[in-house]
């Protein structure tokens, strides 16, 4: 075949053009580390690398809400624990309160401590991050949770827990309600009370002897003295029962449709004793006010001070059940949280091995590639010049 | 036989060579001019001279100088080229649409993701100023990408108009130019020669005018050739050129087709009508590719801002009072282009009139479901063929047609015709979303103006006995009343509930119901989705109502941040089954693998129809190139011939004086 001369140019300067893009390409590839620069490169890996990148950029925003949860919890967390101690201190000072040798005023600045404990706990329960949030504030985090009133402390939020994003729902926020306000009253199960004016004879805080026997409703045990034999009668819900004139004997466990309770003490004529079921009501405040208020009182007998002061234990007890509860499962939140974490950074690895998968550079594959293709350009580069250089005008120079 | 004879050989055999040597020389000297084909001398020998001892040659002359040339070969690489001229184009130009899908943190699935992940920060912390801020810059970048991608779009398609002006004004500049040399060519045919250079010049122009638009070429018997456009166009007949000229597209006047002015009217060539030359490349880029990027980009636009804008609307913002969210994303709205060749009476369009002194379309669309859009364009045609009140609707994407009437509801969006209708053949251009990113941009400047709450609350009973908290609370539907306060109690272990939904303005009648929960299904009540986790016992019993203290409630913002993983995008209802789309992430890395595979396959197509070319041409000039190495060959014979001839008239010579010697 003929060759034109400036073809064979044109056709050589075009070869060595492409194969010089060539090996710029690959150059290009193993400066920047990136197999894919342009999705038309490798449309498949630039799909797949996106979905990577979307995936590594939904596990750090997870993370930043896993962490919000977490500083949060952790602050909850502490401050629960302070309350525990506050509530310890205050059971110690119930318990030294029952001190028979204890006279109104040792008591009462027993109540002054009590007192104090309270409002300690009342700034712990109202406790903020610092930045706005109060970490009891429930649904309604900016909301100051709780206000002193009349009538004791009130919850002025909403109820239940900012959480993060579903399906995760970490709590930002803790509920102060159910934390410091929902104990239950009682022993759990029942409530024990005496009437005001019972003044010779104790009730104690009962116990639950047959689970399956409880009702719900409400009884009082009412006393009757006649010539000198002490009876007691059972009332349900108001009404008379079977129990009309069971006699009576100190400390004898009384059982009524399976709640268990003793009655201490010499019941006068017409003495009452409630027996009421237990309501999630009992707030660490009103068991403090309650128990303070009781230690303040004067001119008693001996069987209320005990009356009231195994009241006051039985309450605190309470609360500090409640408190401590919240606090544990603040732990488990916070166990919860770990593993999130941990569950989320196992993610975004795995997310950032499927983009380098996808997008990054196989170095040996592209050293290779690399030196190959220089070895053509070179190969090209030769051939060229010595092609190039053979005229048969150079020959007939010389002749 | 004298020895004048001898002397007069000579000389012709001189002339002759001489001629030949000028024509080598001349090849050497055009060896590098393009289109130049190779010539040479046609020798032949003289008539030769009858003795009576026989026949005696009187020599050489020259016959003509010829061109090595092959029509078959020429006619080949200029369609190749014309090929390769298209694929090229188109394959540069699309490159630079690629530029529009960025891979990466540069890209828009990236920007769209990060605006979606700033809400997190509102989730965690619904009342802080800065990660409000931080949200609404989020907003504004995504806007101004996707801005940016549609300005990309559209200064794509202006240099592709300028291109194809360009093109038409070489194009007719080319055409004058062959229909001239066509003329002078048919001049000179008589003389018996060829006119090598003005043939080789009208190859050039013919050759240059493929790599433009594609054309087919016909010889004449009077050696002029007939140029045609897709087969049947004529450009150049004889001495006669037909101007092309670029025409407005009659829907969008930014795009340009090619077409002709004939008797008075303006007719644009239909679409795929010229099938190579770099034209055909652009055009093909501007009704094809560019049209299906800005529906891809248009359509992603549409359904976040959509989405974003839906559920934002169901939140409370942080004023005072607290009020439903106002748009986030502005976006441009869905549009109606009327050609420009519709009917018309009195010089205004007759399917139009007047609403508030403005004239507009009586064909008017509006997004219903921004997930169902399509990233396409459609057209409506008022086809005669279709009984009156009924069009026909083209899904421009693919082809799939349909019969639409007034209020019809396709792929998200309502076709209103409102009278007077349109007339027959009438068309319309609609845009459900392709000019969504023309002019999309942040909607919302104070950053209280962000909906982070949710306008309901739930709280548990303090008295549940089961383990169920509220893992979600979400507004889901406009309809949500917040004065409602509805309470769920649940009647066994089993899941099922009774509920009632009792006005707290004590305006409506209390509403009573039973259902059941399933774990993993949201209870949907009055317009809001509640979704439990654990297991609720008898006699548990929630309550959700309006949300008393909106200020630091973040149920909305985790609603919005949670529409990073909904499937936003795409979703169709084929009958009445709905096939869910994909996310904001999936919708964009597919269309940047849609956008990638055309590129790549563009750029497959332009190597091979350039190495196809590059082939065809070789092969051309190796039949009409010069090869330098054979002119010098030749240059050599033709000298040592003109040598001999030389030697001729000496010997000549001598013979003269020997003969004048012996007179002496």
């Amino acid at each position: 075949m003929r060759i034109s001369t400036a073809n064979s140019f044109d056709t050589g300067i075009d070869t060595l053009t492409r194969r010089q893009s060539d090996l710029a390409q690959i150059q290009e590839q193993i400066s920047s580390g990136k197999r894919v620069d342009r999705a038309s490169d490798d449309p498949a890996a630039a799909a797949r690398a996106e979905r990577a990148l979307a995936a590594i950029g939904r596990s750090e925003t997870s993370q930043r809400a896993v962490d919000a949860s977490r500083v949060a919890m952790t602050q909850t967390e502490s401050s629960l624990g302070d309350a525990t101690g506050l509530l310890q201190r205050a059971r110690e000072l119930v318990v030294s309160a029952g001190n028979a040798s204890y006279g109104d005023s040792e008591r009462r600045h027993i109540a002054d401590e009590i007192q104090s404990l309270r409002e300690q706990l009342l700034a712990v329960a109202n406790q903020g991050d610092g930045a706005g949030t109060w970490l009891f504030g429930g649904q309604s985090p900016t909301q100051k949770p709780f206000v002193d009133a009349a009538g004791g402390v009130q919850y002025a939020g909403a109820p239940g827990q900012s959480l993060t994003e579903a399906p995760t729902g970490l709590p930002l926020t803790s509920d102060g309600r159910t934390a410091w306000l929902s104990a239950r009253t009682g022993n759990g199960v029942f409530v024990t009370g005496a009437a005001p004016t019972v003044a010779s004879a104790t009730i104690d805080v009962g116990s639950v002897a047959n689970p399956s026997a409880l009702t719900g409703s409400a009884y009082a045990l009412q006393f009757s003295v006649a010539a000198g034999v002490t009876t007691y009668a059972v009332l349900k819900d108001g009404l008379p029962t079977a129990v009309t004139a069971a006699p009576y004997a100190t400390g004898q466990a009384i059982v009524i449709d399976g709640m268990r309770v003793a009655v201490s003490g010499t019941p006068a004529n017409g003495d009452a004793f409630q027996i009421t079921p237990s309501t999630p009501t009992l707030g660490v405040f009103a068991a403090l006010d309650q128990a303070a208020a009781g230690l303040r009182a004067t001119g008693r007998t001996g069987a209320q001070i005990a009356q009231a002061n195994a009241f006051a234990l039985r309450d605190v007890d309470a609360v500090l059940g409640g408190v401590q509860s919240a606090r544990s499962s603040t732990g488990a939140v916070l166990n919860r949280i770990d593993s999130e974490t941990d569950r989320l950074d196992g993610q975004k690895l795995a997310s950032r091995t499927e983009r380098s998968n996808a997008e990054d550079v196989d170095l040996v594959h592209a050293i290779s590639d690399f030196q190959s293709r220089q070895s053509s350009y070179d190969a090209a580069l030769k051939s060229y010049a010595m092609v190039q250089r053979l005229s048969l005008f150079q020959y007939l120079n010389g002749g | 036989m004298s020895a004048i004879s001898l002397l007069s050989l000579g000389s012709r055999a001189m002339t002759a060579n001489y001629a030949a040597l000028q024509v080598t020389g001349n090849n050497i000297a055009n060896a590098n001019t393009a289109g130049y084909s190779r010539q040479h001398v046609e020798l032949a020998t003289a008539f030769s001279q009858q003795t009576g001892s026989g026949f005696f040659g009187k020599g050489v002359d020259v016959a003509t100088v010829t061109r090595a040339h092959s029509a078959f070969l020429t006619r080949e690489a200029a369609l190749t080229q014309s090929l390769a001229a298209a694929d090229g184009t188109r394959s540069d130009q699309l490159r630079q649409l690629e530029g529009v899908f960025r891979t990466g943190e540069a890209g828009l699935g990236y920007a769209a993701q990060q605006m979606f992940n700033a809400f997190v920060d509102v989730a965690n912390r619904p009342q802080d100023a800065s990660a409000r801020q931080v949200v609404l810059a989020r907003v504004g970048d995504l806007a101004a990408r996707f801005r940016t991608a549609s300005d990309q779009i559209d200064s794509l398609q202006a240099g592709i108009a300028q291109g194809v002006r360009t093109a038409v004004a070489s194009i007719n500049s080319l055409t004058t130019r062959i229909a001239d040399l066509n003329t002078r060519i048919a001049n000179v045919q008589g003389t018996g020669h060829a006119p090598n250079e003005l043939l080789d010049q009208r190859d050039t122009a013919i050759n240059e005018l493929s790599q433009i638009v594609q054309v087919t070429t016909v010889p004449a018997a009077d050696g002029s050739v007939g140029v045609f456009l897709g087969g049947a166009q004529k450009l150049v007949l004889g001495g006669t050129a037909t101007a092309l000229s670029a025409v407005t597209d009659p829907f969008d006047p930014a795009r340009v087709q090619l077409g002709i002015a004939e008797a008075g009217t303006t007719r644009a060539f239909p679409d795929g009508f010229i099938a190579g030359g770099s034209v055909a490349g652009l055009l093909r880029v501007q009704n094809h590719d560019l049209p299906d990027a800005r529906g891809l980009i248009g359509r992603l636009a549409s359904a976040i801002a959509g989405a974003l804008n839906k559920q934002q609307a169901l939140g409370l913002d942080l004023g005072q009072p607290a009020a439903a969210g106002a748009p986030l994303l502005a976006i441009g709205a869905a549009a109606v282009a009327p050609s420009s060749n519709n009917a018309m009476v009195g010089g205004v369009p007759v399917a139009s009139y007047l609403s508030g002194g403005v004239r507009v379309s009586s064909v008017s669309i509006a997004v219903v479901d921004s997930k169902e859009l399509q990233p396409s364009d459609y057209e409506l045609v008022a086809d005669p063929a279709l009984p009156a009140g009924s069009y026909r609707l083209t899904r421009l994407a693919d082809g799939a047609s349909q019969t639409v009437t007034d209020g019809a509801v396709v792929d998200g969006f309502r076709i209103d015709i409102a009278p007077p209708v349109p007339a027959a053949r009438d068309r319309f251009l609609l845009q459900p979303s392709s000019q969504a990113t023309r002019s999309i941009a942040l909607a919302l400047a104070d950053p209280k103006g962000i909906a982070a709450a949710s306008p309901v609350g739930a709280s548990l009973a303090a008295a549940n006995t089961g383990t169920a908290t509220v893992a979600s609370l979400t507004a889901v539907n406009t309809t949500l009343n917040p004065n409602l306060v509805a309470t769920i109690t649940f009647t066994d272990d089993l899941g099922n509930y009774s509920y009632s939904l009792v006005d707290s303005t004590a305006a409506l009648p209390t509403v009573n119901g039973t259902g059941t929960f399933m774990a993993g299904q949201p209870i949907s009540l009055n317009g809001f989705e509640l979704r439990l986790a654990g297991v609720p016992k008898t006699a548990d019993s929630l309550a959700v109502a309006r949300t008393m203290l909106p200020a630091g409630n973040n149920g909305n913002a985790n609603a919005l941040l949670g529409l990073r993983d909904a499937a936003l995008v795409g979703q169709r209802t084929v009958g009445a089954v709905v096939v869910p789309g994909v996310n904001v992430t999936d919708a964009y890395a597919s269309a940047l693998a849609t956008v990638g595979v055309r590129v790549q396959s563009a750029e497959l197509d332009a190597d091979q129809s350039a190495s196809l070319a590059a082939d065809a041409k070789t092969q051309a000039s190796s039949t009409s190139g010069v090869n330098l190495d054979e002119e010098a060959a030749r240059l050599i014979q033709f000298q040592q011939s003109y040598q001999a001839a030389a030697k001729m008239l000496q010997v000549a010579q001598s013979v003269f004086d020997t003969l004048l010697q012996i007179g002496r």
